[in-house]
């Protein structure tokens, strides 16, 4: 199963990717432009989190158990059966958030305005998610889940000698794994 | 028989598809009162207010399964462990190996409530009375609803506004007096009124009366109110009266270890039926944990070793047909309490803590990272000192972007030039 990977030292908190992603997946003009005229405003399924210093961009993390599922009062939450991923049938959706409750990163978020619950989907039906292809520093990467161990441990070398040089208090955060400098 | 399950809700159906995915080999019973079996409780109010149409209303459909046997319309009555035997009400019995109860929770009827024979008189719960009540609704429009908790609530939210006049009763002086604290209510009670929903805080329904054998008035505070329709969501009891005999119950309770398993070796229980005894005793009555407890117990049923409950809470959250609400635990006495509220907005989140522990709190009006809260209060890991920061809303997408990220997004370019 492919998962998006986010490299946390990367990251410049730019936004670029809830940009795209509200523009492409979730408006009607498909353009940045359009896209901040229409009501209601088009969200984003990544959201950056974290503090200017240390952002991050956050998205669904297709969990192996996935909370949210077992939370879902209208069954339209399910897993592809192809990808693995964790889908939203809008049309099922009814927006009672008990999901929203459930997901322990935050990332399905309430739509208030159109009554139903957002979450990422890893673009499932396109080649590439868009914010993997627009991150300008390439902080975002589709990998496969069998590939998470070892790209963590290059990560965690990588970072370990970053830090040391540059003294950063900065870490790196690997799909669910943030490290911190000293632990 | 393998395996027996009492009780065809969300624990009971959660079950079967589990028992099946894992001991592919074993058969397996249901048997379930209600003529109709897996659907989606939770939706009888959109059922009833006819938004919801009933082919949504299900979530499982009977499959040729030669290893799983439904028997729906037919109660259990009682059990008798010694020779694992269940006594149904159409004069069979059937044995099992092991058992699992799932037999959820009853509506609480009070007396005054009880009077027989005179129509108009609906407890919320079970698909068949939904059904009744959505085809009496529509010719008998003045309803009254006994109960100020989620059921009775979430009932009064959508019931409003469907050429129905809704008076809300709730004995506590609050809505929702088991969830929010009485600044949070405040806000749900704003948004009914908004909905012309009538609120009687405070009272009761003391009296009924009948117009040729249907219901025509309720009497409450004193004071009479025509009314043709009355829905009873006054609580729920554990559905457990039919085990009274069989040396299961603990002062009438139905208590499971964490891995749900009863005080027989053989009788696992789930959902609204049991009282979690790990820590004090506990019973969820919400969906959620009916769907996780169903699996862990089918999954324990044969296990060498079991598996606990991991994650034991009462959280709910709540769309209002217009309002969000989530809660995340229950007002706790004695703890700490930090407030971000913005009335002019209609946003009022709450968080209740004890030594930089989250251990309990409500959102309303914004219910951005409820997730987030959630997960912290049930790891119990320390919060941090900041709880308003905690409780600041996330902004959406959009909101506040464009202008913060003109300088990251500026690092970022030069970094990918770099690169
Ligand atoms: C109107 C309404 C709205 C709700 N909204 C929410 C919500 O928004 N969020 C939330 O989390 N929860 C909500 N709940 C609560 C939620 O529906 C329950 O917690 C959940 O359904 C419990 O599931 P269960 O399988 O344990 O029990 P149940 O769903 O009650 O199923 C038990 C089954 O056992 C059968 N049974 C009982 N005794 C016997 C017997 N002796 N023999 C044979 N069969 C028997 C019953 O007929 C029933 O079908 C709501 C409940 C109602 C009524
Ligand atoms: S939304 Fe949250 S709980 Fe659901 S799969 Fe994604 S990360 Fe896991
Ligand atoms: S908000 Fe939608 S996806 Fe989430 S639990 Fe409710 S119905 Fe399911």
């Amino acid at each position: 199963m492919k998962v998006i990977a986010v490299h946390l030292d990367r990251c410049t908190g730019c936004k670029t990717c809830e940009l795209y992603c509200a523009t492409e997946r979730g408006s009607n003009g498909k353009t940045l432009l359009r896209a901040v005229q229409e009501r209601p405003l088009p969200q984003a399924r990544v959201r950056v989190e974290g503090s200017n210093e240390v952002p991050v961009a956050m998205q669904c993390r297709q969990c192996r158990q996935a909370p949210c599922l077992d939370a879902c009062l209208t069954g339209a939450l399910r897993r592809d059966g192809e990808s693995g991923v964790v889908v939203i049938q809008e049309n099922n959706c009814i927006g009672c958030w008990t999901c929203t409750l459930f997901c322990p990163y935050g990332v399905i978020y309430p739509w208030p305005q159109r009554k139903i619950a957002l979450k990422c989907d890893r673009c499932v039906y396109m080649e590439v998610p868009v914010c993997v292809d627009v991150c300008p520093t390439k902080a975002l990467e589709l990998i496969d889940v069998d590939q998470y161990e070892d790209l963590l441990r290059v990560k965690r070398a990588e970072t370990a000698a970053d830090l040391q040089r540059k003294n950063r208090l900065d870490g790196a955060l690997l799909l669910d794994l943030v490290e911190r400098a000293g632990s | 028989m393998d395996c027996v399950i009492i009780g065809g809700g969300v624990a009971g159906m959660r079950a079967v598809l589990s028992f099946r995915r894992q001991w592919p080999d074993k058969t397996i019973t249901l048997i379930d009162t209600e003529k109709e079996i897996g659907y989606y409780r939770t939706l009888l109010p959109q059922f009833m207010n006819r938004t919801l149409p009933e082919n949504k209303l299900f979530f499982w459909q009977q499959q040729d399964d030669p290893r799983v046997r439904v028997i729906s319309g037919v109660t259990v009555e009682s059990i008798d462990r010694k020779n694992r035997t269940l006594f149904l009400s159409n004069r069979d019995s059937v044995q099992y190996r092991r058992l699992l109860i799932a037999s959820g929770g009853r509506p609480i009827v009070p007396a005054v409530c009880r009077t027989a024979g005179g129509e108009g008189i609906y407890p919320v719960r079970s698909l068949a009375v939904a059904r009744a009540a959505r085809d009496w609704l529509p010719d008998h429009p003045q309803v009254v609803i006994l109960g100020g908790g989620l059921v009775g609530v979430k009932t009064a939210a959508h019931l409003a506004g469907y050429n129905i006049s809704v008076t809300l009763v709730e004995k506590e002086k609050q809505l929702l007096p088991q969830a929010l604290s009485k600044e949070a209510s405040a806000l749900v009670e704003a948004e009914l009124r908004e909905k012309k929903i009538r609120l009687l805080l405070g009272s009761t329904v003391e009296d009924l009366r009948f117009n040729r054998g249907a219901l025509s008035g309720v009497r409450a505070n004193g004071a009479w109110i025509s009314c043709q329709t009355l829905f009873v969501a006054a609580g729920s009891l554990p559905e457990v009266a039919f085990l009274s005999d069989s040396g299961l119950l603990q002062d009438g309770r139905l208590e499971v270890a964490a891995s749900l398993q009863t005080s027989d070796e053989n009788i696992f229980a789930a959902g609204d039926a049991v009282t979690i005894v790990d820590n004090g005793a506990f019973t969820p009555w919400t969906w959620p944990q009916a769907m996780v407890q169903g699996s862990l117990a089918a999954a324990n049923l044969y296990a060498p070793t079991m598996s606990s409950l991991r994650c034991l809470s009462r959280v709910n959250a709540m769309n209002l047909n217009g309002l969000s609400l989530a809660v995340i635990g229950l007002p706790v006495a004695g703890a700490k309490r930090s407030v971000y509220s913005r009335p002019e907005a209609g946003i009022f989140r709450e968080l209740y803590h004890v030594d930089g522990r989250i251990v309990g709190g409500a959102l309303l009006g914004d219910i951005s990272n409820a997730g987030r809260l959630h997960s912290l209060m049930v790891s119990s890991e320390p919060a941090g000192t900041d709880f308003n920061e905690l409780l600041r809303p996330r902004l959406d997408s959009f909101a506040g972007t464009t202008s913060c990220c003109v300088k990251y997004n500026r690092r970022a370019t030069l970094l990918s030039e770099g690169a």
